[in-house]
């Protein structure tokens, strides 16, 4: 039986080392794949992180045409999926930032607070997003959750990135990064305790 | 009370990170007594199922649009890399043939008087038959159209 471990992590390494050899020639069979492999859930990400669609799909754009150009930075030694979530979130804090010294608020102290404070919109992309009444419920708590909390849930619970994946795309400690994940789920789970005793 | 925070904490670990098998069991043997913390484990459990049902729906052209933008992208970056190599070739040429004519000069010059040439016909000839023709070549690099341009 170990032999299956082994092959399954061939594999794996033979799959990204094949991504990394692609991105340095530019080949377009092969980010054409990856396009359609990962777009839906790259929205979905940079929803998460800005909690506005426009931005998001804006910003998706911005992530492949980095991808194509700095392609040949990504080494094939880690997962694809990792690299490109950390290279939209280095875009969208950018981007945030930039969108809120336009708007002429104070100086910001760091990127955590760039993506705290932007305006949310309206209608939620969360409520457009939830599909039953449960997911209808977190999808309110989640357009005020703060995107830290809400990018840290969605990495882990969504796209099942591993602990240290996550502080490679959050270039933070995983110390920070579970806290982060504990804080997100306590502010959820207190929108069903409040909805469940409400209805009782 | 500080030790069902101590459970709580360890439910949530389980949701989060790996828990060993002793741990989990301990989480078991727990909730059968303690219904404040069953409730918490039900409503941690709910509360991620409700995060992974949420399916944020892509426009159904936006791949075919990411795709043809990178299409059009990567044919700019291609031609702005077509025309470094041609701009740097042209260097390389017309480098080439200012050393080259330097060169060629100084020879014909060792064989004005064997040859008994003046430096004026000497001056001449490399100008006609060596500098111009190698500054045609060089300028025939900028010269050629799109991607016969140059050796790119």
């Amino acid at each position: 039986m170990p032999a299956l471990p082994m092959t399954l992590n061939t594999t794996a390494e033979t799959e990204t080392a094949k991504i990394a050899r692609g991105l340095r020639e530019r080949d377009m069979e092969l980010l054409a794949d990856l396009v359609e492999r990962c777009q839906h859930r790259l929205v979905r990400y940079l929803l998460y992180v800005t909690g506005r669609r426009e931005y998001a799909e804006d910003l998706a754009q911005e992530t492949w045409i980095r991808v194509l150009q700095r392609g040949s930075q990504y080494n094939g030694r880690q997962r694809f999926d990792p690299w490109l979530f950390a290279i939209a979130r280095n875009l969208a804090i950018d981007y945030l930032r930039k969108k809120r010294k336009a708007v002429q608020t104070a100086a910001l102290p760091n990127d955590r607070d760039a993506m705290l404070l932007l305006p949310s919109s309206d209608p939620s992309p969360f409520e457009a997003a939830a599909r039953s009444e449960d997911t209808m419920r977190l999808a309110g708590r989640l357009q005020i959750l703060p995107p830290l909390y809400r990018e840290a849930l969605l990495l882990r619970f969504q796209e099942d990135l591993s602990l240290a994946e996550m502080a490679q795309v959050l270039d933070a400690p995983t110390t920070t990064v579970t806290s982060r994940i504990y804080r997100g789920l306590a502010a959820l789970r207190s929108a069903f305790e409040e909805g469940d005793s409400r209805g009782r | 009370m500080e030790g069902e925070k101590k459970f709580r904490e360890l439910i949530d670990r389980s949701f989060v990170e790996e828990i060993s098998e002793g741990e989990r069991q301990l989480i078991h043997e727990h909730i059968r007594d303690c219904d404040g913390c069953k409730r918490y484990l039900e409503l941690t459990g709910r509360t991620i199922r409700g995060l992974q049902e949420f399916t944020a729906t892509s426009d159904p052209d936006s791949n075919a649009r990411v795709l043809e933008m990178l299409a059009h992208h990567a044919e700019s970056m291609r031609q702005h890399k077509v025309r470094f190599k041609v701009w740097a070739a042209f260097a390389v040429a017309i480098s080439l043939s200012i050393v080259g004519s330097a060169l060629v000069y100084q020879v014909a010059k060792l064989l004005t008087v064997p040859m008994r040439f003046d430096t004026a016909q000497v001056q001449a000839g490399v100008l006609v038959f060596w500098l111009l023709p190698s500054l045609c070549a060089a300028s025939g690099l900028l010269a050629a159209r799109g991607g016969k341009r140059g050796i790119a």
